[in-house]
């Protein structure tokens, strides 16, 4: 049985969308658990690949929006600020939700510039509890064969996987402030926090 | 026969440091195990030596340690950190096997072989580039967390940086087994210059970081150290209850 010649052009055609369509949706299925670590790593690659003339504020601009989209910021402060969350006002949780994500923003700004053919690859993927997994991967260094482990928590927030903290060679980042914050605030206060975490900021920035 | 005895003296009495240190880690510790700052009895003391060292370091290492930066060629400085990472292998290799890392314990004694001859002295890391040996960081305070010797008491000490009292005896090995200290006084004085300058200077860049970030330094130094001896106890695959508790505990 031999198809005709326009049915043949019309299934090679279909055959040719279908898979297509499967690897377009592919490369942008933003439903699988390392979606967010995978957009966070090809940033930080254009972001170290970006020219050096680049400012401080253009770098900003270029990382700010990836990194409100794929962390979980409302969450990693709360965690941050454990008991002392509870204590504060909607006014004062907007603000220190934007100073973290703010913080978070910078570090990467200001901390990825340079590239010597750094490499992220993505090791395993760990079930952890309340459907939460560790997405482990490594950045490894070319030039002087070294390796940096890069672990990230992501848990579904609004149908979205996102990034909920961040372990670099086992140091998490957000234990560290989590031990910080709260030694600032029973030694001195809740203000001072925020405006030594201003004062970093500027100091980020400048 | 008496530079026998003296050495023989000198080896009893590191061990009777050893004793005392790893008995004051195995005394009675609070339960709550993931405030680490339960750790930190002595905080007011250990902020003092905090202090100290960052003065020290702002106006004596730092400022060498960027002029040795500056000035010394990267490729030289790759060979003097190759050097010091090669002598203190020797520590690396005992505690592979103390630890019962029979594997690693042959593959880091090939690596500390080749290194050291074919490596000039382990100047150029040949057993990385051309054998790809992998570099393993072990030493007696992890092999002492192998063994069920619990973290202790976090101690920050004047020179030295921050520590535990189960790391503590670690400094008994590092210092017998450096072979620099069997030679004449100025080469021991001369090395140990040069490996401070060298640790001093591969810390610039993290040591930045974390002034720019840091709210509150001395804790700051203390989780990221603490959490990095867990990380290489565990060989990097810490079990994940800790961190899924503290996303438990704000969820309640």
């Amino acid at each position: 049985m031999t198809i005709k010649q326009p049915v043949r052009h019309i299934i090679i055609l279909l055959i040719i969308y279908i898979a297509f369509s499967n690897s377009l949706r592919a490369e942008v299925n933003d439903n699988t658990v390392e979606f967010p670590v995978i957009k966070l790593q090809n940033a930080l690659l254009t972001l170290m690949k970006e020219p050096k003339k680049f400012n401080f504020k253009e770098r900003y601009k270029n990382i700010e929006p990836i990194i409100k989209s794929l962390f979980n910021n409302t969450l990693i402060s709360k965690v941050i600020l454990g008991r002392h969350w509870k204590t504060l006002n909607d006014e004062e949780k907007i603000e220190f939700i934007g100073l973290i994500e703010r913080l978070t923003i910078s570090n990467y700004a200001k901390n990825f510039r340079s590239f010597s053919g750094e490499e992220f690859n993505i090791i395993s993927i760990l079930p952890m509890k309340k459907n939460r997994f560790m997405v482990k991967t490594e950045l490894s260094y070319k030039q002087n064969n070294e390796i940096v482990t890069f672990d990230y928590i992501v848990q579904k927030d609004n149908e979205k996987w996102k990034i909920i903290s961040v372990i670099a060679n086992g140091i998490n980042d957000l234990s560290i402030k989590r031990a910080e914050y709260a030694a600032t605030i029973k030694n001195k206060s809740y203000k001072l926090l925020i405006t030594n975490l201003k004062n970093k900021l500027d100091m980020l920035a400048n | 026969m008496l530079k026998n005895s003296l050495y023989t003296k000198k080896i009893l009495s590191c061990y009777i440091v050893v004793i005392f240190f790893t008995l004051s880690s195995c005394t009675s510790l609070p339960k709550n195990k993931h405030a680490t700052d339960s750790y930190d009895y002595i905080e007011s003391l250990n902020r003092n030596s905090y202090g100290f060292n960052e003065k020290l370091d702002t106006y004596f290492m730092k400022p060498i340690a960027n002029f040795y930066t500056e000035t010394t060629p990267k490729t030289l400085r790759t060979g003097i950190n190759n050097f010091f990472s090669n002598i203190s292998y020797l520590n690396v290799i005992m505690n592979d096997f103390l630890q019962g890392k029979f594997e690693q314990g042959v593959n880091d004694s090939i690596r500390f072989i080749f290194n050291s001859t074919l490596g000039i002295g382990g100047i150029f890391d040949v057993a990385t580039t051309d054998l790809k040996l992998e570099k393993n960081y072990e030493d007696f305070g992890q092999t002492l967390a192998t063994w069920g010797v619990s973290k202790g008491r976090y101690i920050y000490l004047p020179m030295l940086g921050p520590n535990t009292s189960r790391n503590l005896p670690n400094y008994i090995p590092v210092v017998l087994l450096n072979p620099f200290l069997y030679l004449s006084t100025p080469i021991v004085v001369s090395t140990s210059v040069l490996s401070m300058l060298n640790k001093r200077s591969n810390l610039i860049e993290a040591s930045n970081m974390r002034d720019e970030i840091a709210v509150d330094p001395y804790i700051f130094t203390r989780e990221a150290y603490l959490q990095k001896r867990e990380h290489l106890i565990w060989d990097g695959d810490l079990p994940l209850t800790e961190t899924e508790d503290m996303f438990d505990i704000e969820e309640n």
